[in-house]
Order: structure tokens, then C-alpha cells, then sequence
């Protein structure tokens, strides 16, 4: 299994690394399904021009990104060999990356999946262990995420997506295994690069407290109960107890240290980057000003363009407070619904993140595709995936059609292009709709329908 | 729209400013010109004497020179219609170029930010007198446009060297119009062009026609020619062609300009190709015949109802629609206006027919006044335009020149068409889940003793994943054969029939190789139904694509594929009578062979020709789709990517070996 696993992974690291270097210009860094104006190269380059020009990277409304990445990165985009694209050391150093965060959405399963199975034998569901033993989600949760088209286009393409993605798993991981100032530092990363990952502060708390997904305690006590009327030693119970965890203020405390050490470092470091070209307050207008306020309208696969394009203008301020409270507005009752579940939390997050942003890529889609892989053997049984397989496929070809159709051919207009959109959001909704509801109604995933799955999703990485 | 239409006509049936001077002037140029022609220094010669007619009229002139078009392997190009090819190939030397001469006149009440472009094609190795007549009727345009004081756009000429074709020359010099080239210097020293050089011998201010001249934006194109000439029709006649690239088509507007100023203005016939069989074609007649009855019926029970078409009409309109859809579902421009389209310019071909002897001054003189007049029309109501056309229609197919069909009622039986596969997506999907739930039911019975075994037959709501991995391999193979041919193409001397063999053989390998890597699509236990669930949804992303893309492609393959699918069912499959068994059987096999697109082709050879004695050419084949790539049309892609694939499906649910279900059945 082992075997088939890294050959396969091995597999989508080279086809991503032939992409870069013999395929040519793909002119995929200009499609608007790929690079959003945070994420798209060229305006770091451009942004990294500036400041090497002594003007402030963000001038000209062109660069709204990270002024670390322009550190890092922008070196890189100067320097050009001949026969190759213009960001092809970019683009290398994102297939890294990429195959960093496929390795530790791996390391996040086993570790799922470990607790999962010493949840299972302390409800004395030895066996239903043993059956579910046959494949790890995690191999499958990041072979989805080396194989999936989107992250792939996305890699190659030539915009900062993986990175940002990265950060995210980076602190998934960091939470899963307790880990406080990785899980920190990934938390601090994500914020500073993006922005809406800082509601991901909930599941990383709760992963913290708690511990990784576990059964709804009130399965533990029926248990308990049931299992205190017959006689038993003291000794099991104590076990049980252990296993029911009660939620642990050190590690949380441990994080918000951490936290707290990581933001002041970040905040330092692009002070000085930016020391005599703008400042900080310059560099939260332009970023985090940039996504609130959704100043760029040119089209993506979002809604908000499109919107924001149409509403008059004395209602911008008001519609704009309602779209960024919309993410806000699912935060709660969702946390309290899946409390026992954060990293499951996580998944639901970003995918809502995803479909709500105001400028979402398809990179986004990738990293919550790749988590929901996290979850196969508790989804086995989900409803539409048919559907949502095939619209996912659809919509991913039509985008680029329409918008072919609308900008060069001149024969459709921007409606054709939103709505390809739309049926993205719609898909999207659905998919996450379908995953909670489904995660719901079998919380504990005892019945052993899994195998179905194991056989058809996880067949290429049988041994 | 009409308003739009009618405000057009109005301004371009003002007073016709052509006049009996300017075809003089035609003709003065045409003697000149053929008197250069005469002369040994052909190419050049010629667009020497146009540059200086140009020239002594006061309006910019420019030479754009160019190499013949490579003919490459690029399939994906319609979709990335904008990249740069680079004009001039950088390097090696040519001795083989042609030359367009470029005429412009600037308008006085303009800003200089639109343009009309007038392209008159000839071909300067052969020169023919009616390609004279072309030059001379764009010539006296020209000229009296460069007098118009009324202008409000600028006014391009194009004579283009169609030598290497005229679509090759109009393409060269848009290409260079609209994507800048900045080559180094040693690039261009380095691109000698023998013979380039004498062209500007006359000319003192060299710099100045060497360099490569723009105007505005183009609002509209006009390429005109005149042709043969016929003395068996009445009237002067012209031909409309508009059918650029992938089945896109100009504004509806600039169409009904043209007709509406040749016909109520001038007096032409106007005609747009037909299929010629169909014109004299029987059974069409008959079907026409029965429909004018059956209008003729209506139309007395209800005098509104005007169903009653008379028969010529009917079967002159069906043969131009069957034309319209055909040029439009292979995807290759009629003529050099598809050139046009590619960049966004609604542009209009029309090819003049005179019915006089090229010798007869007389009636040329008439010819020519009319022409001038129909083109001086068509300009002006270009000109006093405010916006690029944009109402009206882009999408439509046309019957008549004046007629056509709309994409709002031509979607509709296409959208029937689509319709019911979802639904049989759906259901079949949904067929392989119910069977599922007998096998719960067992498992609630407890006559489950063997859990695992039942279990391992059934698959959650995941069960597809199987056959969408046999789905993604037959498109994997699908997408290398597609790319076969640019491999095959590398082979030097290679006959079409060798190359189609070649094609063949490398494919079957292909297909092997893959099923060797990733499994048999048997082995796997993969249920009929939900193949064909997924066969049928991956083909309607497909026809939905297409539709979008080349609407004709899309119907006429609809027509094949969408019975193709829905009738698909094992041989071995069990469970119905005899008589509709038998009857699914043989429209399986039949759709089977005629799903398969050299069959296809091979048999739509033999019903074109009439006569049923055709021999089997594969190379044929080969010749066709090297046809299609060459021009980037999207068919090609269609026939491969969404066709290939949802045929070899078929065939794999009808060769299904029907072991599980049978298998179930029993366990029930």
C-alpha cells in the first residue's frame, strides 16, 4: 500500500514538475479562475519592481499581497532563463510546496485516524477497528490533493494559492498533533497572507482543547451509563474517562503565547521591509482594505464582482457589511453543532471561505477538496455525489468558455460568465451541505460501508 | 433592432455619390494596371502601380509584406484565437513572399480612432481580368471616399496578394495590425526577402512606405470580387459568403445592409451558397409538395396560419440552410472574412457575377457604377454608425440572404434534443442504488451470513467512481489520439493513406497500453448501467460545451450521439422480448457503425456522391481532419474529444458481459 502510495504521489509530482519545465506557457497565470489580483505573480513582480524602484510596492493599486512574499518571491521573478516561462523558479518552488502540504495533510490523517481508533476501542468497538483498518484517509485526502486538476493548474500557474494553502494545513496540522507554536505560526501566515483564515481560530482552539474528531461525548455516556449498570472495574472506567476529554486550557493558553510572539514578528518583519516605501498602515489599507472592501471588479469564479458591479453606489457600503458578515454569521452556529469535530470544523470553514471570498481561485476549492479527502471514510455513504462529481468537471470547462466567449469572441457577455459562477457557488453549496448533514446523521460511523469506498476511491493505493 | 436596421438603410441609400466619373476613373486604372501586368514584373510591378495611384490620390500608403502561412498542427488555437504568431518567420531566407498594398485615407471629420476596411483580392502570379475589375471597382471606391468630406471613420484599402490564398494574405496583414512585432535588428537583416528590396526603387521617401501603417479600430470589412462571368442569368448577380471560423458569423446587420442596398438599391441578385444536390434533389421536392398541401389545409381552416410555403422556396431554403449549417459545423471560413472575425471585426465577403463579355465597355461601365454605388453604400452606412454593430444577431443560420433562423428558436429543438439525458443519467444512476436497497434488506432480514460478500458487491453512494475511472481513462486515450497527428505529421513523405494507418495502429496501441496499465474496464466489475449513466453524462458536458462553442457541430453530432447513448445496452443483457430486443440490437449495430467517425464519413461520401459504388479510401479520412487542424477548427476537437470517446464507451456497454447483475438476480 505503502509502495503504490509514493509511486502515485511521486507520479503527480512529476507531472506537475514536466508541466513547469516543459510545458511551455500555458497562459494560465492570466486566466481569472486561476489568479485573483491578490494572488497573481505578475503583480508581485510588478510590486517587487517597484520597491527595488525605492516607491512603495503597493502604489498603483497593482500589488495587494504580502509584503514577505515580495522579500521572497520577488528575487525569484527578476531573474529569467532562456526557453522557459517567466516565473519557472516560482513555479518550482510552489511544486515544493505543494507536495509539503499534500505530505502533512498525510501526517493529519494518520493522526485522525489514530484517534479515531482509540475512541472506537475505548467504546470496545475492537472490531469495527479492525475493519476500517484497510486504508488510511490520509493517503487518499493527499493523493486528492497532488491529483486534483485544480491544484495542479494552480501550482503551474503562477500565483501564490499553494502558499497560502500551505499556511492553512500547516496549521491543521499544528493543531491536530498539539503542536501550539506551529500551529501558530500557521495560524499568524494564513491571516497575514489572506485574511479570512482567522476564523479558522475556532476549530484550531477546540483542536487544542480537545483533541482531534472524536465521537459526540454523549456517546461515551450512554455508554458509561450502560456500562456502569453491569458490574465493572474501576480500572475501565478511569480508562474511559481518560478518553473523554475534558477541554484543556494549557495547550490554548500555550497557542495564544505563541500567537501573540508570531503576529509580532510578522508585523516587525514587514515594517522593516517596508521601512522607507509606505508603512504598515499603508499595508493593511492595501491588503486586508483590498479584500474587505472588494475594490477590483474585474471577473473571477465569486459572485461578489459581478454584484458590487451592478449595485448602485450609495448601497456598496451596506451590501459590503452584509457579504463580509455572511462569513461571520455561519462561525457560531456551526461551531456549536460540530464542536466534537473541529478538524471536520476546519474542513466546513474553508470551504465556506471558499464560496463566500470575495476573491476566491480555484486553489481554494483545491485545499478544502484535499480536506474533505480527510473525511472519506465518514462520508462514504453521502448523497449527490454523482451530481457533484460531474458539475465540478462541467462548470470547470464552461468557465473558460464563457469566458472566451465574453472577451474575445464578443458573442456572449458578462452574464454567461456569471453564471458559470453561480452554478460553482451553487455546486459548492451543495457539497458542503451535503457533508455536514451526511457527517451528522452518522456521527459515529460504525457501520462498516466504508469498505465500498475503500475499494473504489482507494483502489489505486491498495497494494 | 429594426431601428437600428432602418436607420442604417436610411443613411446608406442617400444619394449615391458614385458617379459616371469615378467609372471612367476605374477604367483608366484598369487599363494602367494591365498594362503593368503585361509587364515581366509581376508582383512587384503591380503593387508599385497601385502605391502610385494611391499616392497621386493624397491618402497614406504602406506594403506589408508577408510569408506563405505554415500549415501547423494547433487544435487548441480558435481557443486562444489572440496568440502572436510572428508575421515574418525570423529566420531563413524567402524568396517566395507576396506583397499587399495598403491604401488609407484619413477622415477629415473623424478622430482617427475607427476604420472600414475594403479588401479587393488578387492574385499577382496569374492575373485575370476579372481580378482586374475587383482592383478597379476597390480603386474608384477609394478614390472617391478620399474626396468624401463627410467621412467620420478612416477608410483602409486593402489590395491583398492572394497568391498563397486570400485568407493567408488577409490573416498576415490583420495579424500584423493588431499584435505589434518588434524585432531585433539582426532578426530582420537576417529575413531577406530577395527581390523586396526593388519595390521601393520609385520611391524617394523609402522610410515612410516601409513602415507599417495603422488606423483606427475596424467597425466593419467589406472583402468584394468580382468573378466569372455569367451570361445564362438576367441580372448581375453577387454572392454572399459570412461564415467565418468555428461557425461564427458577423452581425446580422452588416448582412442586412448589403442585401437590402444590393437588391432595392441597385438591382443585383443576391445569393448565399446552396447545396446543389439538395436544389434538384426529389424527395425534397416531394416533402415540399406535401407541406405546401398541408399549409395550404391550415391556411383555409385559419387564414392567419401562413404555413403554405411554395415549393421552390422550400427547397431553395432548405438547401441554403443545409449549406449554412454544414459551413458552419466544420468550422472553416468561406472566405478571407473569417479572418476578420478572429479578431473581433464583423467583415462581409461578396463575390460579383456580371453577366456581360469582359470586353463589352459598356456594360462594364454600368457594372462598375453599380458596384462602386453598393460599396459606397455599404461604407457609408458603416460610417455614420455611432457604435460597433452589437444588437441584432451574431448567432443565427441563414435561409435566405434576407432570412434566417435565430438562436432563440434553433436552441429549442436542440434543448429537447439534450433534454432527456439527465433524466436517464439520473435514472439509471439512481436504478443501481434501488438494487442496493434489496440487498439492505436482506442484511435487515438477517439472512445476511456472509455480510462481506454482499458488502463487496455493493458500493455506497461511490459505486460510480469505478466507471468515472474507466470514463477518465477512454478520455485520456482520447486526448492522445488527438495529439497523434502532430507526431505523424513529422514524418517525412508520408501518403494520407499511410499516415491514417499509422494513426490507426498507434491508437489501438494506445488503447491497449492503457487498459494493460490501468485495468480492463471489466476487471474492475464496473455495472452497465451506471457506464452508461456516466457515458451520458459526460456527454452532455460535452454537447453543452460544443454547443457554446460551434452550435452546428453540436446539433448535427447530436444527432448522431444522443440516440447513440439512450439505445446503448448489453448484448447479453437479459430480461426483454424478443421483438424490441431485436430491434435494440440491430439500432445498436447500426449506430454503432455510424458513430464512428471514418464510417461516418466514408458513408456521408457515398450518399454526397449519389452513387453507391465508392471505394474504401482511408486516406481520405486523414486528408479530412488534416483539413480540419490546419484551419484550428473546433470540430476537430469535438470528433475526438467528446465523440471518440462516447463511441468507444457504447461499444463497451454493448459488449458488457452482464456477470454481476446476473449475479445479483440470483442472490434475490
Amino acid at each position: 500500500m505503502a509502495i503504490r502510495y509514493w509511486q502515485m504521489a511521486a507520479a503527480a509530482v512529476g507531472f506537475r514538475l514536466v508541466l513547469v519545465l516543459f510545458g511551455g506557457d500555458l497562459h494560465l497565470a492570466s486566466r481569472p479562475e486561476v489568479s485573483t489580483p491578490l494572488t497573481s505573480l505578475r503583480r508581485l513582480a510588478e510590486g517587487y519592481w517597484l520597491k527595488q524602484a525605492s516607491v512603495s510596492p503597493y502604489s498603483g493599486s497593482m500589488y495587494h499581497g504580502s509584503p514577505l512574499l515580495l522579500s521572497v518571491l520577488g528575487p525569484l521573478t527578476n531573474s529569467r532563463p532562456d526557453g522557459h516561462h517567466a516565473h519557472i523558479y516560482c513555479s518550482l518552488i510552489f511544486v515544493a510546496v505543494d507536495f509539503l502540504a499534500a505530505m502533512l495533510i498525510r501526517a493529519t490523517g494518520h493522526k485522525l485516524q489514530m484517534a479515531r481508533n482509540r475512541s472506537l476501542k475505548s467504546l470496545d468497538l475492537t472490531k469495527a477497528v479492525n475493519d476500517t483498518v484497510n486504508v488510511s484517509a490520509g493517503d487518499v485526502a493527499s493523493l486528492i490533493y497532488l491529483w486534483n486538476p485544480w491544484a495542479i493548474v494552480t501550482c503551474v500557474g503562477s500565483c501564490t494559492s499553494p502558499i497560502e494553502n500551505l499556511m492553512v494545513v500547516i496549521m491543521i496540522y499544528g493543531a491536530c498533533s498539539r503542536l501550539a507554536p506551529l500551529a501558530a505560526f500557521g495560524y499568524v501566515m494564513a491571516t497575514h497572507l489572506s485574511l479570512y483564515p482567522a476564523i479558522l481560530i475556532v476549530p484550531v482552539i477546540l483542536l487544542l482543547g480537545y483533541g482531534p474528531d472524536a465521537p459526540p461525548p454523549k456517546v461515551f455516556l450512554i455508554k458509561g451509563s450502560s456500562a456502569s449498570k453491569s458490574d465493572e472495574s474501576d480500572n475501565d472506567k478511569t480508562t474511559r474517562q481518560r478518553v473523554v476529554q475534558q477541554f484543556s486550557w494549557k495547550p490554548v493558553l500555550h497557542f495564544i503565547f505563541w500567537l501573540f510572539i508570531w503576529s509580532c514578528h510578522v508585523l516587525l518583519l514587514s515594517s522593516v521591509i517596508l521601512k522607507k516605501v509606505g508603512g504598515l498602515h499603508e499595508m493593511f489599507e492595501k491588503t486586508y482594505g483590498f479584500i474587505l472592501t472588494v475594490k477590483d471588479l474585474s471577473p473571477n469564479i465569486g459572485v461578489l464582482w459581478y454584484f458590487f458591479a451592478e449595485v448602485f453606489d450609495f448601497f456598496r457600503n451596506f451590501f459590503l457589511i452584509v457579504f463580509n458578515m455572511n462569513i461571520i454569521f455561519v462561525v457560531l452556529p456551526l461551531a456549536i453543532r460540530l464542536k466534537h469535530r473541529p478538524c471536520f470544523l476546519a474542513f466546513a470553514y474553508t470551504a465556506i471561505v471558499a464560496i463566500l471570498k470575495s476573491y476566491p481561485s480555484a486553489g481554494d476549492s483545491a485545499l478544502y477538496l484535499g480536506l474533505l479527502g480527510l473525511f472519506v471514510n465518514e462520508l462514504a455513504e453521502m448523497q449527490f455525489t454523482f451530481f457533484l462529481f460531474f458539475g465540478y468537471i462541467g462548470v470547470s470547462l464552461l468557465s473558460p468558455v464563457m469566458h472566451n466567449l465574453w472577451i474575445w469572441r464578443g458573442t456572449g457577455n458578462a452574464n454567461f460568465y456569471f453564471a458559470t459562477g453561480l452554478a460553482y457557488t451553487c455546486l459548492q453549496t451543495v457539497l458542503l451541505v451535503e457533508s455536514c448533514a451526511h457527517r451528522e446523521t452518522r456521527p459515529s460511523s460504525l457501520l462498516p460501508t466504508c469498505q465500498a469506498i475503500y475499494s473504489s476511491v482507494a483502489e489505486p493505493i491498495k497494494s | 433592432m429594426e431601428y437600428i436596421v432602418g436607420l442604417l438603410c436610411r443613411s446608406g441609400s442617400a444619394n449615391p455619390l458614385f458617379s459616371t466619373e469615378d467609372a471612367i476613373e476605374a477604367n483608366r486604372f484598369m487599363k494602367g494596371i494591365e498594362a503593368v501586368a503585361g509587364d515581366s514584373r509581376g508582383v512587384i510591378g503591380m503593387a508599385n502601380f497601385i502605391a502610385q495611384q494611391i499616392e497621386a490620390l493624397g491618402a497614406e500608403v504602406c506594403y506589408h509584406k508577408f510569408l506563405p502561412h505554415s500549415k501547423n498542427f494547433h487544435p487548441l488555437k480558435f481557443f486562444t484565437s489572440m496568440t502572436n504568431d510572428i508575421a515574418v518567420q525570423p529566420n531563413g531566407t524567402a524568396t517566395n513572399f507576396g506583397i499587399n498594398t495598403i491604401g488609407i485615407v484619413r477622415a477629415p471629420r473623424g478622430d482617427g480612432k475607427e476604420a472600414i476596411v475594403l479588401v479587393t483580392p488578387y492574385n499577382s502570379q496569374r492575373v485575370q481580368s476579372n481580378e482586374l475589375l475587383s482592383l478597379a471597382l476597390g480603386f474608384s471606391v477609394f478614390s472617391l471616399l478620399s474626396q468624401a468630406a463627410w467621412l467620420s471613420k478612416d477608410v483602409v484599402w486593402l489590395s491583398a496578394d492572394s497568391q498563397f490564398g486570400e485568407y493567408a494574405a488577409v490573416s498576415a496583414w490583420l495579424n500584423q495590425y493588431h499584435n505589434p512585432v518588434f524585432l531585433s535588428h539582426s532578426v530582420v537583416l537576417h529575413t531577406k526577402m530577395y527581390g523586396a528590396n526593388h519595390i521601393y526603387d520609385g520611391n524617394s521617401e523609402k522610410t515612410e512606405v516601409t513602415a507599417f501603417k495603422r488606423a483606427g479600430t475596424m467597425a466593419a470589412a467589406l472583402i468584394f470580387k468580382v468573378g466569372e462571368t455569367r451570361r445564362y442569368s438576367d441580372r448581375d448577380s453577387v454572392m454572399i459568403y459570412a461564415e467565418a471560423s468555428n461557425g461564427q458569423m458577423p452581425n446580422l446587420d452588416l448582412l442586412n445592409v448589403v442585401h437590402y442596398l444590393a437588391v432595392h438599391r441597385q438591382g443585383f441578385r443576391v445569393n448565399i451558397a446552396a447545396f446543389s444536390s439538395l436544389l434538384s434533389s426529389a424527395w425534397l421536392r416531394v416533402i415540399a409538395e406535401i407541406l405546401h398541401t398541408l399549409g395550404s389545409v391550415l391556411r383555409k381552416i385559419n387564414p392567419d396560419w401562413k404555413l403554405d410555403i411554395a415549393v421552390p422556396d422550400y427547397v431553395e431554403g432548405t438547401a441554403n440552410l443545409a449549406n449554412s449549417m454544414y459551413n458552419q459545423a466544420l468550422g472553416v471560413p468561406t472566405g478571407s472574412h473569417g479572418a476578420f472575425r478572429d479578431y473581433q471585426v464583423d467583415a462581409v465577403s461578396l463575390e460579383f457575377s456580371p453577366t456581360f463579355h469582359v470586353k463589352n465597355e459598356n456594360a462594364k461601365s454600368l457594372f462598375l457604377l453599380r458596384g462602386g454605388r453598393l460599396i459606397e453604400g455599404v461604407s457609408r452606412s458603416v460610417n455614420n454608425l455611432l457604435e460597433k454593430f452589437h444588437q441584432s444577431f451574431f448567432l443565427y443560420f441563414l435561409t435566405a440572404p434576407s432570412k434566417f433562423i435565430s438562436v432563440g428558436v434553433y436552441m429549442i429543438p436542440f434543448a429537447l434534443l439534450l433534454a432527456p439525458l439527465p433524466i436517464v443519467a439520473a435514472a439509471l444512476a439512481d436504478g443501481s442504488r434501488s438494487m442496493e436497497k434489496t440487498v439492505d434488506k436482506l442484511i435487515d432480514n438477517g439472512k445476511a451470513d456472509d455480510i462481506a460478500d454482499i458488502l463487496q458487491s455493493k458500493g455506497g453512494s461511490w459505486k460510480w467512481l469505478r466507471a468515472a475511472k474507466v470514463l477518465l481513462v477512454i478520455q485520456l486515450w482520447a486526448v492522445l489520439v488527438s495529439l497523434l497527428p502532430y507526431y505523424i505529421t513529422q514524418i517525412p513523405d508520408a501518403t494520407p493513406m499511410q499516415s491514417a494507418l499509422i494513426w490507426a495502429v498507434l491508437s489501438i496501441v494506445v488503447l491497449i497500453s492503457l487498459s494493460v496499465l490501468f485495468g480492463s474496464p471489466y476487471s474492475a466489475g464496473v455495472e452497465w448501467k451506471l457506464l452508461k449513466a456516466t457515458m451520458i453524462t459526460s456527454i452532455s458536458i460535452g454537447l453543452g460545451l460544443m454547443s457554446i462553442i460551434n452550435f452546428a457541430t453540436a446539433q448535427l453530432g447530436a444527432l448522431i450521439v444522443i440516440p447513440m447513448c439512450l439505445f446503448s445496452r448489453p448484448l447479453k443483457a437479459s430480461g426483454m422480448n424478443f421483438l424490441p430486443r431485436a430491434v435494440l440490437l440491430a439500432s445498436n449495430i447500426a449506430f454503432a457503425v455510424l458513430g464512428f467517425p471514418p464510417a461516418a464519413l466514408l458513408i456521408m461520401k457515398g450518399v454526397s456522391k449519389g452513387s453507391w459504388s465508392w471505394t474504401i479510401d482511408v486516406g481520405d479520412f486523414w486528408v479530412w481532419m488534416e483539413f480540419l487542424w490546419e484551419w484550428s477548427s473546433a470540430t476537430y476537437l469535438y470528433l475526438f474529444l467528446v465523440h471518440l470517446p462516447c463511441w468507444l464507451l457504447c461499444i463497451l456497454v454493448l459488449l458488457h458481459p452482464c456477470r454481476q447483475s446476473e449475479s445479483k438476480m440470483k442472490q434475490e
